[in-house]
């Protein structure tokens, strides 16, 4: 956990690339600040003037001012506004890039412990936060600094008592505020709990509306809903409780201000040290001041906020991606040989999932990968993309250790059909290049063609696909991600075999594709029914995290005594049962 | 009726705490037309050097702050709670429309529960900000007149000067509210473009990383995230605006004042007081137009919100919206969990359906099935996927509220008028193909409602699912997780099961069970319910359910074969 002063060093860290937006930013806040401190002084000189007697023309070119002023105020209020969101979001857009090119970089492992919705809230909810905070409280806070400041400056030139009383007041009205905020923000989260329970409780039942509807149920439906409304009007009661705590503390202190202002001025005019004017300043100053007060009880909520968010956001940035790019070595062009030498791998824990596997592979084979759940294929075909780094041994692609390949050199040249095919919601062209914009869209749609989906090519690139690509069916969706395979036309293809059925038309259409795939290239195919296997050169039966037999497929098969034999007559017994 | 009567109806649920607050609301708005006044007054004195009288005038302040913050204190309270009960009316309306079996009050069933959630929170939200409006209008009503009049004595002219900035703030505030609602639903779209690239690629990360394309998926986020950046910057800005205008106004106000009253000044007739008096109140008088300006462009959005949540209530008609009723959720109301209404039982004989008829909008549908079912008979209807099983139940139960159902079905000879609320437990009970559970214990799932212990045990008994039951650590106070999450799919079902048995039904109706149970199960809840001596109507596609069946029926694309 980074302490408080490490969590500053790090948002400035994060407003660095544009630390001169920010400064533009606070010397246009400076401006308005001095703009609205401006105004009662023109009114100061009015009265002023006023009461020593001029003429009506003087006064009318000062009311002119004044007017200008307040419009000029306004006008700044607005850039400010208008600046301030750009940088905010400019800013916060570059967090959100690097939160997510940072998440996706992360392991498997980090996938699969936290949900998509979670990350989602992590990438863009927290750095929502953030922005708010960022483009709305900074600069108001900012702005109420400067103004503040400015307006001690100003009272000290006229008398340096009224300073000292100012310096005084605000500091005590700025700790009454504090002091109210964390319980308020307390209860208002809390109401906001109860406000979530009441909406998932009607949804529910609307959602079991015919089921309460046929059971009689209304009036049992109806008394819950009538105590998750009584739990939040008892919750909004709380929270406007503490919110009115808070009220009378800023307009206590406003009108405080105004009353003492009022009592003291009389004093020093009584004695000579101000004029009225000067005490109508004073008066219009403490006026000023209600607007940060009130801002402070507002945006409480955004800052308490925005620090959680803060902290998760960095958290999050100091997770450690556990396969580190640090290769230099390209290896040679084509085909590319896959060797393991002495490899093992576990989780960290006592379980070995791979242990001494020691394989080669020459260029351009086709391999098959068979056993049980659990014995550890799916890990050795991993550890070709390096999506899981060795714990022992090494691999090597084409005499290279894999380490010392670039990690953009690997994965352009190492392609990987997972089991389940992840389907965006987007165009068709959006799935099968991922946002690539280099590949032309006849490219794609050749990938598409060669995959086997000439079909969907013919339709039309750019129709939009369903949310989880609803609209294509589980044949279809295997065969989509073929394409995306082919589009990189890579040297190392591996297979993760889909266990989902598929009528049996698409699966011949998929046992074409995939040997038009493999044609060519080093192919590791991860098979859950050996009939797919009819293609490949050689088998590696795989067992407890050991290789237990590995060789041609014709010998294998032939051999009465093989694994691979033995496991071929199991599943031949097993289909003739399935239905 | 108007949205102005529908709104008083809404008003009047809880008229105490909603006058109560009301009027300390209004009350409070008056208080700054007294502090201004003494303000002037303490100026003046100051400038004429009666010290002792400023004092006072002091003293004056410090109470009429107190009485001000005193008034708002006990008004913001009861208005919190006006605003809650305003809200819960609206909201037991539409729910109880949906929920009730039958009867006067039951409204059409909404398709997505998803999406009828936005009629009890934004719609119900877009009413109580609209009888917000109009206190915050009363009180600006009542400050202004006051005010008015108070200026207008000082200096008539300056007073109307201030007409001008006010009417510019209405007016502003109406055309940008209309137009901050159009701008944030766009910032909305870009919004959820943002964070729906990101589930996908978050939850396809592993196909981002093998294909590489990290890159590429990081530059169409830059894309996404450019658009929401300029959405959210037009919404915030002019946010801003409407905010810059109503501040701005007092200024230029004043500004007015100071130019109009310039004369007066010089010539000594316009006071240091006078001044106070007027800056005082500037603050507060672009308050009034505000309201106006936000009301005239909300009330649109009112109508539009009964208009939506009447879909929900009988007839659709809005004044079904506003239908008082007892909503006992007051701090000090004593509630009591009400008992179910229940029909009383009818001891059935037979049961005849004639030309039973419903069609679906989509075509889909059952024509003319007739068929009777005697005391303690097994009816089992089967037939492919889509020939109207489902429909047929669902029309015999009067549950089929989207299609248009024609024929009769007869209790002991005598035709139903309103059977949704007639065959409900205790006559019939009905158990839908994917029942519905609520994330509450095992027991109120069943009982839904209150029941003894030893109906529960019989009911769980009899659905076959009591050894589950007393296996899980809380027995029948087990809470079973949203929509029932945390049984598996065929405990859900012998629980729903239960739900349908617990009430000892003259007629109990089950959709299909086969999909959810396994074979053994399913014979052995057959053989259960036989020996209860219950009457049975089930859909069925397993030969356990026809051995036993005393009547078969075959339906084939919405016609009995």
């Amino acid at each position: 956990m980074p302490t408080q002063t490490a969590r500053w060093r790090a948002l400035a860290a994060l407003l660095r690339p544009d630390a001169w937006r920010w400064v533009g930013l606070g010397a246009l806040v400076a401006c308005g600040s001095g703009l609205i401190l401006t105004g009662p002084l023109i009114v100061r000189e009015i009265v002023d003037r006023a009461t020593a007697g001029t003429t009506t023309g003087q006064l009318t070119r000062l009311a002119v001012l004044f007017l200008i002023v307040a419009a000029a105020t306004q006008l700044i209020n607005m850039a400010v506004a208008w600046v301030a969101t750009v940088t905010a979001w400019h800013t916060t857009n570059g967090i959100r890039l690097r939160l997510a090119r940072h998440v996706l970089g992360l392991s498997h492992g980090f996938h699969r412990r936290h949900t998509p919705g979670e990350l989602i809230q992590r990438v863009d909810g927290d750095v929502t936060s953030v922005s708010d905070f960022m483009g709305r409280v900074i600069p108001r806070a900012a702005g109420a600094v400067f103004m503040m400041v400015g307006m001690i400056g100003v009272l000290a030139v006229v008398d340096w008592r009224l300073a000292l009383g100012a310096v005084v007041y605000v500091a005590v009205a700025v700790a009454v505020v504090i002091r109210g905020r964390h319980r308020a923000v307390g209860e208002s989260s809390d109401e906001m709990g109860s406000y979530a329970r009441l909406y998932g409780g009607i949804e529910e039942r609307l959602t079991a509306a015919e089921d309460l509807r046929s059971n009689g149920a209304g009036a049992h439906a109806m008394w819950r809903f009538v105590e998750d409304s009584a739990d939040a009007l008892g919750s909004a009661v709380r929270r406007e409780k503490a919110f009115l705590r808070m009220w009378w503390a800023v307009d206590g202190s406003v009108g405080a201000g105004s009353v003492v202002s009022l009592i003291a001025s009389a004093l020093m005019v009584g004695r000579h040290m101000i004029t009225v004017a000067d005490a109508f300043l004073l008066f219009q100053y403490v006026l000023l001041l209600a607007r940060p007060l009130e801002d402070m009880v507002d945006q409480l909520e955004t800052v308490q906020k925005a620090n959680g968010a803060m902290v998760r956001v960095i958290d999050l940035l100091e997770v450690e991606p556990e396969v580190r790019d640090e290769g230099t070595t390209l290896p040679a062009g084509g085909p590319l040989s896959v060797e393991f030498r002495d490899v093992a791998f576990d989780y960290g824990d006592e379980t070995a999932v791979l242990q001494s596997i020691n394989l080669s592979f020459a260029a351009g084979r086709a391999i098959g990968l068979v056993g049980r759940t659990g014995s550890g294929k799916t890990t050795l075909s991993r550890l070709v993309l390096r999506l899981v780094e060795a714990t022992g041994g090494s691999v090597l692609l084409g005499g290279v250790p894999i380490e010392q390949i670039p990690l953009n050199e690997l994965r352009r040249r190492v392609a990987l059909v997972p089991q389940e095919v992840e389907l965006l919601s987007g165009t068709i062209r959006d799935n099968v290049t991922l946002f690539d914009e280099v590949p032309t869209d006849d490219a794609v749609a050749s990938a598409l063609r060669n995959a086997g989906l000439v079909s969907l090519a013919d339709g039309g690139i750019h129709r939009r696909l369903g949310a989880g690509g609803a609209g294509l069916s589980a044949g279809e969706a295997q065969l989509l991600a073929l394409a995306r395979v082919w589009l990189r036309d890579p040297d190392i293809v591996v297979l993760d075999e889909a266990t989902a059925r598929i009528d049996p038309a698409t699966e011949a259409e998929l046992e074409a594709a995939v040997a038009r795939l493999c044609n060519g290239r080093t192919t590791l195919i991860i098979a859950h029914r050996l009939s797919t296997l009819r293609h490949v050169d050689e088998i590696v039966v795989l067992d407890h995290g050991r290789v237990v037999e590995h060789g041609d497929r014709t010998d294998l098969a032939d051999d009465i005594d093989s694994r691979y034999r033995h496991l071929l007559e199991l599943a031949l017994d097993d289909e003739a049962v399935a239905p | 009726m108007s949205i102005w009567r529908l709104g008083w109806r809404v008003s009047q649920h809880e008229p105490r705490t909603f006058w109560t607050g009301y009027l300390l609301f209004v009350l409070f708005f008056t208080f700054p037309v007294l502090s201004g006044w003494l303000l002037g007054r303490g100026f003046n004195a100051l400038s004429t050097g009666h010290n002792t009288r400023v004092f006072w005038i002091g003293g004056a302040l410090v109470l009429c702050e107190v009485a001000r913050m005193s008034c708002i204190h006990i008004g913001a309270l009861n208005w919190t709670r006006a605003w809650v009960h305003m809200q819960s009316l609206l909201r037991a309306n539409l729910l109880n429309a949906q929920v009730a079996s039958g009867g006067p009050e039951a409204g059409q069933p909404v398709g997505s529960a998803g999406e009828a959630i936005t009629h009890f929170r934004d719609d119900v939200e877009d009413v109580t900000m609209f009888i917000d409006g109009f206190v915050d209008i009363s009180a600006g009503v009542v400050f202004t007149a006051l005010a008015g009049l108070v200026l207008g004595s000082v200096d008539g002219r300056a007073a109307l000067m201030l007409l001008i900035p006010l009417v510019g703030v209405a007016m502003a505030t109406r055309t940008l509210d209309a137009r901050i609602k159009r701008y944030r639903a766009a910032d909305r779209i870009a919004a959820s473009a943002v964070s729906g690239l990101l589930g996908d690629v978050m939850a396809a990360a592993t196909t981002v990383k093998v294909n590489n394309a990290i890159e590429p998926t990081i530059a169409h986020l830059q894309k996404l995230v450019d658009a929401r950046r300029r959405t959210a910057v037009r919404d915030r800005v002019l946010d801003e605006s409407v905010w810059a205008f109503s501040q701005g106004a007092a200024d230029v106000g004043l500004g007015l004042v100071l130019l109009s009253a310039a004369g007066a000044m010089a010539a000594g007739r316009f006071s240091v007081g006078e001044l106070a008096v007027f800056s005082a109140y500037l603050g507060w008088l672009s308050f009034l137009p505000r309201m106006v300006g936000r009301m005239l462009a909300r009330r649109k959005q009112v109508s539009v919100a009964f208009d939506r949540m009447s879909l929900l209530v009988a007839d659709t008609n809005a004044n079904n919206t506003v239908t008082d009723r007892l909503l006992p959720i007051g701090l000090r109301q004593h509630r009591a969990r009400p008992l179910a209404v229940r029909p009383e039982r009818v001891p059935l004989d037979v049961l005849d359906v004639r030309h039973l008829t419903a069609h679906y909008p989509s075509g889909d549908g059952v024509h003319d099935v007739s068929f009777s079912v005697r005391r303690g008979s097994f009816t089992v209807i089967t037939g492919p996927i889509g020939s109207g099983k489902s429909t047929l139940l669902r029309a015999l139960l009067g549950l089929a509220h989207q299609a248009e159902v024609t024929g009769e079905v007869a209790w002991n000879g005598n035709v139903l008028i309103d059977r949704g609320a007639f065959l409900i437990p205790p006559n019939a009970a009905f158990l839908p193909q994917v029942p519905q559970l609520i994330s509450d214990s095992v027991a109120d799932n069943i009982a839904l409602g209150v029941i003894d212990e030893a109906q529960l045990s019989l009911a769980l008994e009899l659905a076959a699912v009591l050894a589950d039951i007393e296996e899980m650590p809380d027995g029948t106070r087990t809470l079973i997780g949203p929509r029932g999450l945390r049984l598996s799919g065929g405990q859900r079902q012998r629980v729903a099961t239960a739900r349908a048995l617990v009430h000892s039904p003259e007629l109990v109706v089950l959709d299909d069970l086969s999909s959810a149970v396994d074979i053994e199960t399913e014979l052995q809840l057959w053989s259960n319910l036989a020996a209860v001596g219950i009457t049975v109507i089930a859909v069925s596609h397993r030969a356990v359910a026809f051995d036993r069946a005393d009547q078969l029926l075959r339906l084939q694309d919405g016609h009995l074969v």
